[in-house]
């Protein structure tokens, strides 16, 4: 019985570790790819390949974006528009996810409160905007309603289809280990959906400042989706840009944020 | 020693599948008993309803006729078929997963974890995520889980069936180790008559679907067993000649 001393050569470990390291490579290219974009804008719009009245150069709109900044304006905006989506998001997810589970766990539950919803989910959720502005107010209250309701459905879908998904061994080795219906819940239901509740998340982060830029259109004096329509009123179109580019910068970093919350919370899961 | 802790009676089970309308009867009249500390293997051919009647043991599945009585003061323990460590785990915490249930102290299940990390010489992966494991490995958090928290009864479905002979021989002898010092009942699935006569004090052969019970067969050898050793005795292969006839006999070609 001899026990060999295993060692690699450098080259070995270079070979080894090349994956991990390209992989790190693109993840940090994928942060930038977009900035590409704004680049090809710029040269068209400065060689007048584009209209430059419906589409001015980056240049000018970081110009506007910087004063506003500077002046704090946009700040005010940005904040009303966070708070509202923060609080809608919140308000709809842990709803969504808690009804998901029960769902996806109880059949019964699933017969009779299944066809409510799905009578429910199709309805866009900005067609039933007047009305919430009706019962709710032209306030934050109606924002945080008609987002919590739009991600609500996101997540209460994601989760139910990601519960029942579960293999049934996981079901079996909880039930032979002794775990209560509660413990099945939380120890096996809730984690096994993770993966597809994080899709629903990030689905819900996008489509929330979709309906918090149509919401802000129509009864509210702040936030960024305000902004772009008081510079529609006045054809201020750079500071409309500024506004374009602000909310879609908001939703980029929001589902920036949760796929790196996914990585933490989900390390078992390819992504 | 000669008291009864597992008694199956005129056990039948089946399926009914509604979108084809067929039924499949996956156990038929089976009828055994597991004496206290009795290590039982059961051996059949593929589709005879093995597992099925390990999981209605377990009160994983229910029964359709029949009766069974399980004499013993906790819930049988079950190693499955086939992966079943939970992926969003470590190894530590799956092993420790049915004490953490109990909401047993953390240092408590510390303690005994390790203890069973060593024993399955899995204490270097502790840390580890499941996808980081071997098959091998795997199967062996799956025997160290059912073992944690030290129940009567031990259901084994084919637990060593995805491993390599040499794996399987040591871990065959652990087992053996492990139910000697701790005088645990165990019923053990395996495709492998090779296998069933290392361990079992008694291998029960089933027929083809819809299996029943058509030998009990004692194994004579004494313990503690040397897994290599005993393939010396020639009463090893004579036993072995004996399950393969039987189970030859009964083949579907030959009734057909
Ligand atoms: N949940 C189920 N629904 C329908 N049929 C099933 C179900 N579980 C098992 N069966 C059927 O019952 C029969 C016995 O299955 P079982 O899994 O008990 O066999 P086994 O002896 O364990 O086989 P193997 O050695 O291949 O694991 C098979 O014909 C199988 O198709
Ligand atoms: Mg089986």
């Amino acid at each position: 019985m001899s026990l060999v001393t295993a060692k690699l050569t450098e080259e070995q470990i270079r070979e080894l570790k090349a994956p991990a390291q390209r992989e790190r490579l693109f993840r940090t290219i994928s942060y930038f790819s977009p900035i590409l974009l704004l680049l090809l804008w710029e040269v068209a719009s400065q060689l007048n390949v584009i209209d430059r009245r419906f589409f001015p150069p980056p240049s000018a709109i970081a110009g506007t974006f910087w004063q506003m900044i500077t002046s704090f304006e946009i700040f005010d905006h940005i904040g009303a528009t966070l708070r509202r989506v923060s609080v809608g998001y919140v308000m709809g997810a842990i709803p969504g996810i808690l009804l998901g589970l029960v769902l996806g766990l109880s059949q019964p539950a699933r017969r009779v409160l299944g066809p409510i919803f799905a009578a429910l989910y199709p309805v866009p959720k900005i067609a039933i905007l007047p009305l919430i502005l009706l019962i709710f107010g032209v306030g934050d209250a109606s924002k945080f309603v008609v987002i919590a309701i739009g991600v609500f459905f996101l997540l209460l879908y994601n989760t139910m289809g990601g519960v029942m998904q579960t293999p049934q061994i996981y079901l079996d080795v909880a039930k032979n280990a002794g775990a209560t219906r509660l413990q099945t819940f939380f120890r096996i239901a809730l984690p096994s959906a993770l993966p597809n509740i994080f899709t629903g998340l990030r689905l819900a982060a996008g489509s929330s400042y979709i309906i918090i830029a149509a919401a802000e259109f129509l009864g509210a004096r702040s936030g960024v989706g305000f902004f772009i329509w008081a510079s529609w009123q006045t054809f201020a179109v750079s500071r409309m840009f500024v506004g374009i580019v602000v909310i879609s910068a908001l939703g980029y970093f929001t589902i920036l944020a949760l796929e790196l919350i996914e990585r933490k919370l989900v390390p078992w899961a390819k992504h | 020693m000669s008291e009864t802790a597992i008694e199956v009676r005129n056990l039948t089970k089946a399926f009914y599948d509604a979108d084809s309308d067929r039924t499949t009867i996956a156990a038929y009249e089976v009828e055994f008993e597991v004496k206290r500390g009795e290590f039982v293997c059961i051996v059949g051919p593929s589709g005879c309803g093995k597992t099925t009647v390990l999981r209605i043991l377990a009160g994983l599945e229910s029964k359709l006729g029949g009766s069974i009585d399980m004499k013993s003061d906790n819930p049988p323990a079950m190693v499955f078929q086939e992966a079943s460590v939970l992926p969003w785990l470590t190894v530590r915490e799956n092993v420790g997963f049915p004490l953490s249930l109990k909401g047993v102290s953390a240092a408590k299940r510390r303690a005994r974890v390790d203890e069973l990390l060593e024993l399955t010489g899995l204490a270097d992966f502790a840390d580890a995520l499941p996808h980081r494991l071997s098959g091998g490995m795997k199967q062996r958090v799956s025997v160290a889980r059912a073992l944690v928290d030290d129940r009567e009864i031990l259901l084994m479905d084919e637990p060593f069936g995805a491993l390599d002979e040499q794996t399987r021989l040591v871990l065959q002898q652990e087992l053996l180790r492990i139910w000697e010092t701790t005088g645990k009942t165990v019923v053990f699935i395996t495709h492998s008559v090779d296998e069933a006569l290392t361990l079992a004090d008694r291998v029960l052969v089933m027929s083809p679907r819809p299996g029943t019970i058509i030998a009990d067969l004692a194994v004579p050898f004494d313990r503690p067993r040397d897994v290599v050793e005993m393939r010396r005795d020639k009463r090893f292969w004579d036993l072995t000649y004996e399950v393969w006839r039987l189970l030859a006999s009964t083949s579907p070609e030959r009734h057909a």
